[in-house]
């Protein structure tokens, strides 16, 4: 008797908080296939007939398109400049930085306590001042803020992670350090630095307050969805549901990912 | 092959030294074990020898050749890791022939190489496995192969056989033992492990707080410790030491802690009369006796522990605890009153202050 | 290619160019703060701490101030109590590890989507008209509640889905955490006659201090990117009931009117504060946890 009672707790607990979790995005998503008329009842519809209408609104309006695209852009090319400065800078400072090495890193994560309005204000006249105002190039230079300082952060750890004998058996076999990085610590520790990539891709993909300063017209996905909502009075809330679903999808991508990274960074001791 | 120089040797991390000044040669073909407990600075001088720490001061020599300042890949030297460091990315095949493909050494040239040391250590049917789906024990070997294969002059070891179960370590300790037998090459070994140390070395460097202690081949260790520190670092189980003060007369006798011993007179010609002295009894030295045999010792036994063909007996001695080692202690059990005894010339004498052996041949 | 020039190449371009724009970000705010610059004309001058002065006389400056402090506390004190609440309920009650892994997943999901993705799931769920919350609250009687128009409702309703969004997020590496630590002490403990509760209260939890303390830290840094949320939400409405430093910042700098040089002042306050605050926490905290 007791052990039905605990296994019928334990199913509502487990249906609980799934629903707590992923009720709100699956009726977002619900929400994203119905016409207006569906989603203004008194009673919430969950059974109604689907119409692609939403998506086909958002995915010809151009500005919606072009936000797409300046997403991808921008995004992708601040994550792999990111990468390629970030990661060669993290593999030093984890093996051969000794004594400022910990203040380097310091300074990276105090890039993390800057507000992001207080990069945005100055930024905002200097870019007018020097013509760069409302261009993806300006955009990605100052989201490199971000990337280089999150994939320093996280890809630090990764290295330390590699264990140093493998590197020291590298140098007994005659590797200088370019070598011992580029054909050792970086394939040992490839899988845990994908996934700092993968997370300073979320990070910037999701970003808001820098992009609706620093764009007007070429400005990214969060920008154009965020906007959507102030046309006229009448809120089209299927048209914003396909957006958000539009806007979710690429980072939920890499749920996966992030639980494998989740997993050893768990095991090997937290931050 | 070549031997290795050591001069002067300095490390300090900061202000904190950890060798003062050491001086060290390894004839060539040596198979010398670096012993000692943690701490005492035998893996950091390893690993200065092998270039992977900088030394803060003196000169490291290998065949002749100045390496202090050369990069490990350019010393002729090829180590084994405690954690067997192979490269994860890599099949075994890749691990052992990394460094001649680096080398820029022709396929035609690696192939018959691999195959021989890959025969030498058992590896053939593992060639094309990861690192991760082999055991310890072949992680181990394969660690091996890739140092064998560059022919280096000398071989390092760091503690290899630490992360192996008891029977897999005396394998391996044998097989290690017979390679060098064939290649002759120069070799140190680290380990914290007396009796592999005394087992494998031609010659142990017994290390303490970063100097040399004593440095000898196994048989010269364990008979004729240098110190108060070796005696009591080797052997299983550890040696019993005694108090004693010299007596006056013919004999050199010596009396302390309820016992009377004679020590050898040709062996120790300077113990005076009333000197203070630690006497060092080995308790496989010993054996049983009757009360009236000379230098009996006479105590009560506490605990008897059977280690199979022999076993070791813990006796109270006027109220301290002195253990030997003999095969019939089955007849013994704890209350019994015993006596066992000693020969003059298994006694170790050892100055009470300083610790040093007070033996002049 | 030698040691130290592989760190003089890996290392100078990243550092530099993270400092360069740190640099430039901060003398331009010092600089513009000491002028009027607006975003209407281009001319100038040197007022000198006018802009502070008159910081200290704004009352909406204050109350974004009182808001900004009243939104740290609050989401970091809920995402961590939720955080540790559902990894012990998860963690005692869900034994299976399939089950568990299910949950993972999606508590994992909600921290993925983007700030403005979220805020507009929950200004559609909390809609007076059509939302589901409210229609809940009307099958037991309440209601229509206005989640977001209400002022004293709304800052709480923003800061509920933030800690959706980060408090299910820890709750599963508190549960990964819980997972790995050693079985001994907690069989001890239950050999004692422990209740669960004590074992965790007395046990787990203790033992998870230097994460715990961790996981508040970068809950407390993450917070301070409250603008997506509440910008899209409420906008910082309404009146100002949600208002937060960097909303105004915003709103005086961008929106109404571009008072540049104003909030520079108000934004490198702001940088001071947070920047000064962060760097003793941090580094205490660290101390601590260790």
């Amino acid at each position: 008797m007791g052990k039905l009672i605990s296994a019928i707790l334990t199913r509502a607990v487990l249906g609980g908080l799934i629903v707590v979790a992923l009720g709100p995005i699956l009726w977002t998503v619900l929400g994203a296939f119905k016409e207006l008329r569906d989603i203004v009842t008194p009673v919430p519809k969950v059974f109604f007939e689907p119409t692609l209408d939403n998506f086909a609104t958002i995915l010809r309006n151009p500005t919606i398109r072009d936000g797409l695209l300046n997403s991808v852009i921008v995004v992708s090319a601040a994550v792999l400049v990111g990468a390629v400065l970030g990661i060669p800078a993290a593999h030093t400072l984890a093996r051969h930085a000794r004594k400022w090495g910990d203040d380097v890193q310091f300074f990276v994560l105090s890039l993390r306590f800057m507000p992001p309005v207080a990069i945005a204000i100055p930024f905002i006249v200097i870019y007018l001042d020097l013509g760069i105002y409302d261009t993806l190039f300006g955009l990605v230079l100052v989201y490199l803020i971000v990337t280089v300082s999150t994939v320093i952060w996280l890809a630090v750890p990764a290295f330390e992670r590699v264990p140093r004998n493998i590197e020291e058996a590298a140098a007994m076999e005659g590797c200088g350090p370019a070598e011992i990085f580029w054909r050792f610590s970086l394939p040992v520790a490839a899988p845990s630095l994908f996934g700092a990539l993968v997370f300073t891709f979320v990070l910037v993909w999701n970003e808001l307050l820098l992009a609706l300063t620093l764009a007007a017209q070429n400005a990214t996905l969060p920008v154009v969805a965020a906007s959507i909502t102030s046309l006229g009075k009448e809120v089209p809330w299927g048209v914003i549901n396909a957006a958000t679903v539009l806007l979710v999808l690429p980072p939920l991508v890499f749920i996966g990912l992030l639980m494998g990274l989740l997993n050893t960074m768990v095991r090997s001791g937290p931050k | 092959m070549a031997n290795i120089s050591c001069n002067d040797i300095v490390k300090s991390y900061g202000a904190h030294p950890v060798i003062e000044g050491l001086d060290l040669d390894i004839p060539d073909h040596e198979f010398v074990v670096f012993l000692g407990p943690s701490g005492c600075g035998k893996s950091t001088m390893l690993r200065m020898i092998a270039g992977l720490e900088e030394v803060t001061g003196g000169r490291i020599a290998i065949g002749g050749t100045d390496v202090t300042d050369l990069p490990p890949g350019e010393r002729g030297v090829a180590m084994v890791f405690q954690s067997y460091a192979l490269y994860p990315h890599m099949s075994v095949a890749d691990n052992i022939t990394f460094g001649l493909r680096r080398q820029g050494a022709s396929r035609s040239e690696i192939a018959p190489r691999l195959k021989q040391v890959a025969e030498l250590l058992g590896l053939e049917k593992f060639l094309d496995r990861k690192p991760k789906n082999l055991s310890g024990g072949q992680q181990q070997r394969v660690a091996m192969a890739r140092a064998m294969i560059k022919t280096p002059q000398v071989f390092l070891f760091d503690e290899p056989l630490s992360n192996l179960d008891a029977k897999l370590r005396e394998k391996l300790r044998t097989e290690i033992r017979k390679i060098h037998m064939q290649l002759k090459t120069t070799t140190i070994f680290v380990t914290h492990d007396q009796l592999e140390a005394m087992t494998i070395a031609d010659r142990i460097v017994l290390m303490r707080d970063g100097r040399i202690e004593q440095m000898g081949t196994p048989d010269e260790i364990y008979e004729r410790p240098a110190t108060r520190f070796v005696a009591d670092f080797i052997g299983t189980p550890a040696m019993n030491f005694v108090s004693a003060d010299i007596a006056a007369g013919d004999r050199l006798i010596a009396h302390g802690e309820g016992m009377t011993l004679e020590l050898s007179r040709s062996a120790f010609p300077d113990l005076a009369p009333g000197q203070r002295v630690e006497l060092g009894l080995r308790p496989a030295r010993m054996e049983l006796c009757t009360p009236d045999t000379s230098n009996a010792i006479t105590g009560r036994v506490v605990l008897v522990e059977n280690m199979g063909a022999e076993g070791q007996v813990i006796t109270e001695v006027a109220g301290r605890e002195v253990s030997f080692v003999t095969q019939s202690f089955r007849d013994l059990s704890p209350g019994d009153p015993v006596s066992f005894t000693i020969s003059p010339d298994h006694i170790h004498v050892f100055d009470s202050s300083t610790g040093h052996s007070l033996r002049r041949n | 290619m030698t040691r130290k020039r592989f760190v003089t190449l890996t290392l100078v371009p990243a550092i530099g160019l993270l400092a360069t724009l740190a640099l430039v970000s901060i003398a331009g705010a010092v600089w513009f703060a000491v002028m009027n610059r607006t975003l209407r004309s281009p001319d100038y001058d040197f007022v000198g701490a006018y802009n502070f002065l008159r910081l200290l006389r704004d009352r909406r400056f204050f109350n974004a101030l009182e808001i900004s402090a009243i939104w740290e506390a609050v989401t970091v004190a809920g995402t961590l109590a939720l955080a540790v609440f559902l990894a012990v309920l998860i963690f005692e009650t869900v034994k299976k590890p399939l089950y568990r892994n299910l949950i993972c997943f999606a508590f994992l999901v909600p921290v993925l989507l983007p700030r403005v993705a979220a805020a507009f799931i929950w200004r559609f769920l909390y809609s007076p008209s059509l939302g589901v919350l409210n229609y809940l609250c009307g099958l037991v009687g309440i209601g229509p509640v206005e989640f977001l128009a209400d002022p004293s409702l709304a800052l709480i309703s923003v800061a509920a889905v933030d800690i959706w969004q980060w408090g299910l997020f820890f709750s599963v590496i508190l549960l990964k955490l819980l997972e790995t630590l050693p079985r001994d002490p907690i069989e001890a403990a239950m050999l004692d006659n422990a209740r669960t509760w004590e074992i965790h209260a007395f046990v787990t939890l203790p033992m998870l201090r230097g994460p715990l303390i961790s996981l508040a830290l970068v809950k407390a840094v993450e917070s301070l990117r409250s603008f997506d949320l509440i910008f899209v939400m409420t906008g910082g409405g309404p009146g100002t009931a949600t208002e937060t430093l960097d909303l105004y910042a915003y709103q005086m700098g961008i929106n109404m009117g571009g008072r540049i040089s104003y909030a520079s002042a108000m934004s490198l306050l702001l940088l001071v504060v947070t920047t000064v605050a962060f760097t003793i926490i941090w580094k205490a905290g660290k101390k601590w946890a260790s």
